[in-house]
């Protein structure tokens, strides 16, 4: 929550007699001035004394705005960002790789599925450096600690050790637990969760992979993914790994991925 | 006024005729299969639920691709209608190579069937490998993707500012040549969860608007129908379910369809949606289309001997009797396949 007299430094029409005009319309931060029809807003100006100024200053508003916004990219822009940035990493499985169809795709968050004991944790790469987090605030902590650290990379330009994969084990633990009822606070912060590991892995070219447990599904007695009808949005690519206790066979199944089709098991 | 000035008061502008071509010029009816069942026009908003996943953001990907193509090209129809689209990703999830693979192949089906070699068409949907013998047109493919236009939001706050300021930036993007003629956002239920914790977290002062569900939604709808006012564009919006729901009909649906039948209202059953709706009101009034889609119980074997599933499209608004089934086979393309229900 910004507010507007934080503006003033740098833009002198954000004056006083500019708040205090807002103000009475009830908009005292940024946020409140995204939520209100500009246009009305320079309609009441028009009725002030210095209505020139106020709507100078409203333009100055959303010129501001308009800068923090990204940038409109065609397809052409996409495919090159693609090309020039997002590279696949490989899994370490030969089988998982032909099915990916070369591996881990940076800039993608890859959700591995399986039961207990079905080989997810053994499938981590090495040359990693592990944090233990015990609960979703830490985790939080954690994430946005790491953003702040690779985005003053990017601004140094230091190249030597770039981060390529972020592994959450297990990303249901974290949740499950405030996941209960029909609050949405747990929900919303499932959801927050994941838009800031697609966040990390799309300006910065990470790959994320996470694992989640299954849960029965009841009626139909087939497993399923835990973690509800809402995460299942969120993932650009879930697999299911099942084991075959029987002739320890491991299989492994697309159950959902942005540019191919097949479940093959 | 004098006399010449009366008469060319009560002169008319233009015939009936002449405003029909006109209006039917501008704003006209566009057939993006495979939401073909009904013309859209410019105004129009359609929302396809469904829930995850159903091959939502393919359909979005087909009828931009129908958009971005030309008319004709070098001789050669492809029926599009060089229109830019503008694509708000609201799931982060987009994946560009579908679209590249999409419509790569709809510019080879589209060369051989204008050179009359629709006969190897068959040939080359087994023989995926084998893409040497035809080369599709570079320049044109450039220039359809450079007609893909693609934004991304990660939060309600950075949509509202996008939509604040979109105006400007389309105009700067029509200037090089073509109108804008969809505006496609994926997953208009996104920040769903995250907008409900901050209505209950909203601090409650008088005449101060707080960033809650109902106020981001209102306003993301305002600044829609302002741009909507000023382009002529058709809105597409897809939605993934939240709530998992059984189908058919649970419980609950079942006890008050049988109650209204005993009141003599058989109307009302036909507007039950199948799934929860989640969306407030003011989106829901501004929604003049529905569809949606769900996963058929029946699997569809192609000649790869792969299980392909297969998904079931229905109009809910307006409601059509005929619901249609189409696969997604690994050429990236929507198989259309029709059931009559």
């Amino acid at each position: 929550m910004a507010p507007l007299k934080h503006l003033e430094m740098e833009n002198s029409i954000i004056d006083a007699c500019f708040r205090d005009f807002c103000a009475s319309h009830g908009i005292l931060t940024v946020e409140d001035f995204l939520l209100h029809d500009l246009y009305e807003l320079a309609a009441f100006a028009e009725r002030e004394a210095n209505a020139d100024r106020l709507k100078e200053g409203i333009t100055v508003m959303l010129s501001l705005i308009e800068v923090k916004c990204r940038p409109l990219l065609n397809g052409m822009e996409l495919l090159e960002d693609l090309q020039r940035n997002k590279h696949t990493l490989s899994s370490g499985d030969n089988g998982a790789d032909s099915l990916l169809q070369g591996g881990l795709r940076e800039g993608q968050l890859t959700e591995l599925v399986g039961p207990s004991s079905s080989g997810k944790t053994q499938r981590v790469l090495s040359r990693i450096s592990c944090h233990t987090v015990y609960d979703i605030y830490t985790m939080f902590d954690t994430l946005q600690g790491l953003e702040v650290a690779l985005r003053s990379q990017v601004q140094m330009n230091v190249n030597e050790y770039r981060l390529r994969l972020l592994v959450v084990d297990s990303i249901s633990s974290l949740i499950t637990p405030i996941l209960g009822g029909s609050g949405s606070q747990g929900r919303a912060l499932m959801v927050a969760l994941g838009y800031l590991l697609k966040k990390l892995a799309h300006e910065h070219n990470i790959a994320v992979l996470v694992t989640n447990h299954t849960v029965g599904a009841g009626e139909s007695g087939k497993t399923k993914p835990a973690l509800g009808e809402t995460w299942k949005s969120i993932p650009h690519v879930r697999l299911m790994l099942s084991r075959d206790h029987r002739n320890s066979n491991c299989t492994i199944s697309i159950l959902k991925h942005t540019s191919m089709v097949r479940t093959l098991s | 006024m004098g006399e010449h000035e009366a008469r060319g008061w009560i002169r008319s502008d233009e015939t009936a005729k002449q405003m029909l071509s006109r209006v039917l010029g501008d704003r006209a009816f566009l057939l993006l299969p495979p939401l073909h069942r009904v013309p859209l026009r410019a105004g129009n908003v359609v929302e396809i639920t469904g829930s995850s996943p159903t091959a939502k953001t393919q359909i979005l990907i087909q009828a931009a691709i129908t958009c971005i193509l030309p008319k004709t090209w070098n001789g050669v129809h492809y029926g599009g209608l060089e229109k830019l689209v503008l694509f708000l990703d609201l799931d982060c999830r987009f994946d560009v190579l579908r679209l590249s693979d999409m419509l790569k192949n709809r510019l080879l089906e589209a060369y051989r069937i204008g050179n009359g070699a629709w006969w190897q068409l068959e040939e080359s949907n087994v023989k995926t490998q084998d893409k040497s013998k035809i080369v599709y047109d570079e320049e044109l493919y450039v220039s359809c993707m450079k007609r893909f236009l693609y934004l991304r939001c990660y939060d309600s706050l950075e949509l509202l500012s996008t939509l604040k300021t979109l105006h400007y930036r389309i105009r700067l993007q029509e200037a090089c040549g073509s109108q804008v003629g969809v505006l496609m956002i994926d997953s208009i239920g996104a920040f769903h969860w995250t907008d409900r914790l901050s209505s209950s977290l909203a601090l409650d002062k008088n005449n101060r608007k707080s960033l809650s569900l109902t106020n981001v939604v209102e306003t993301i709808v305002q600044e829609m129908k302002k741009l909507m006012q000023v382009h002529s564009l058709v809105v597409i919006a897809t939605k993934a379910t939240i709530y998992e729901e059984k189908y058919p009909t649970n419980e609950n649906n079942r006890n008050i369809s049988s109650h209204s039948d005993l009141f003599g209202n058989p109307s009302s059953k036909a507007q039950q949606p199948p799934f929860r709706e989640f969306m407030p009101s003011s989106w829901q009034a501004f929604v003049t289309h529905k569809i949606f889609i769900r996963k058929s119980d029946d699997h569809h074997k192609s000649l790869g001997q792969q299980n392909l599933s297969a998904y079931l499209l229905e109009w809910l608004q307006p409601q059509l009797s005929s619901i249609d089934r189409f696969i997604v086979d690994d050429v990236s393309k929507l198989s259309h396949l029709q059931v009559l229900l």
